[in-house]
């Protein structure tokens, strides 16, 4: 089989964190440990399974960089690895789909979560072609939901029963949230 | 006790801050100590409250305190 061409990884900081795009080495315990955290699989609607490390390294070298990307979080003073985004883009419609998991918990709600996803905006927004960015968290993840609220993305619709839980197979809404590359610009620009 | 005095109660525990401090207008990004965390304490309160979860159109719309007691006052 033909593989596909590797894109160019990313390479980010932040103030706080520095963001790359993973590779297989970067597998590790810490990471194992987290697919198998209810508290961090639950909200994602992921079964809480501990992943080896085999199929943690199989899972990254999926990611080309190009319409696939997984990139890692990791803190400046320590590099310590504390959880990764997934985007995925759509090169016909300029679009992409991020996801993201802080794995990490002592990080949460220290304001992670939209501090690396403005960066990574600024970056597929201005350096990698995309003109939409979009997220579906699940309405019961509320501090996902609280997240996308407070970065400005528009909500741009509720989907009823859009999937089956896999802790009690009751069916889960999720939001889907937009935001336009226009709509970012305009935003820095007001900030600024 | 009226909605928002509920409401009031409800949020300041939530943000750990003395309802003396919430300020009428409190809201989303006007808070300090409304982050993440503190909304899903919020939320769940607010469930906890009502005795039933919230939908999700109805979570979606609280960003502020007169969120809260509007909700407080529909299902109350």
């Amino acid at each position: 089989m033909m593989q596909r061409p590797q894109g160019r990884p990313v390479n980010l900081t932040t103030e706080r964190f520095l963001v790359r795009s993973l590779v297989p080495a970067d597998a590790c315990d810490r990471w194992c440990d987290w697919s198998a955290d209810p508290d961090i699989m639950d909200p994602l609607n992921v079964p809480v399974r501990r992943a080896s490390k085999d199929e943690l390294m199989r899972y990254i070298a999926r990611f080309d960089n190009d319409i696939g990307y997984l990139m890692g979080v990791f803190t400046k003073a320590m590099s310590l690895y504390i959880g990764f985004y997934m985007i995925e883009v759509n090169k016909m419609h300029a679009t992409a789909n991020v996801n993201l998991v802080i794995g990490d918990k002592t990080y949460w709600g220290k304001g992670v979560v939209n501090e690396v996803r403005a960066a990574l905006l600024d970056e597929f927004f201005e350096r990698r072609g995309v003109e939409k960015a979009y997220g579906t968290p699940l309405a019961r993840n509320f501090p996902a939901v609280f997240n996308y609220k407070a970065q400005g993305w528009r909500l741009e619709g509720v989907l009823r029963g859009q999937c089956k839980s896999v802790v009690d197979g009751s069916r889960l809404d999720q939001y889907h949230f937009g935001m336009l590359r226009d709509e970012w610009r305009a935003r820095k620009e007001k900030a600024a | 006790m009226s909605a928002m005095s509920t409401a009031k109660t409800l949020l300041a525990e939530a943000l750990a801050l003395p309802e003396g401090d919430l300020p009428a207008n409190a809201r989303i990004g006007a808070i300090e100590q409304w982050d993440s965390l503190a909304h899903t304490r919020i939320l769940l309160a607010l469930e906890e409250r009502l005795g039933a979860p919230l939908d999700a159109e109805e979570a979606i719309a609280i960003e502020s305190l007169e969120d809260i007691a509007a909700l407080l006052v529909r299902r109350g």
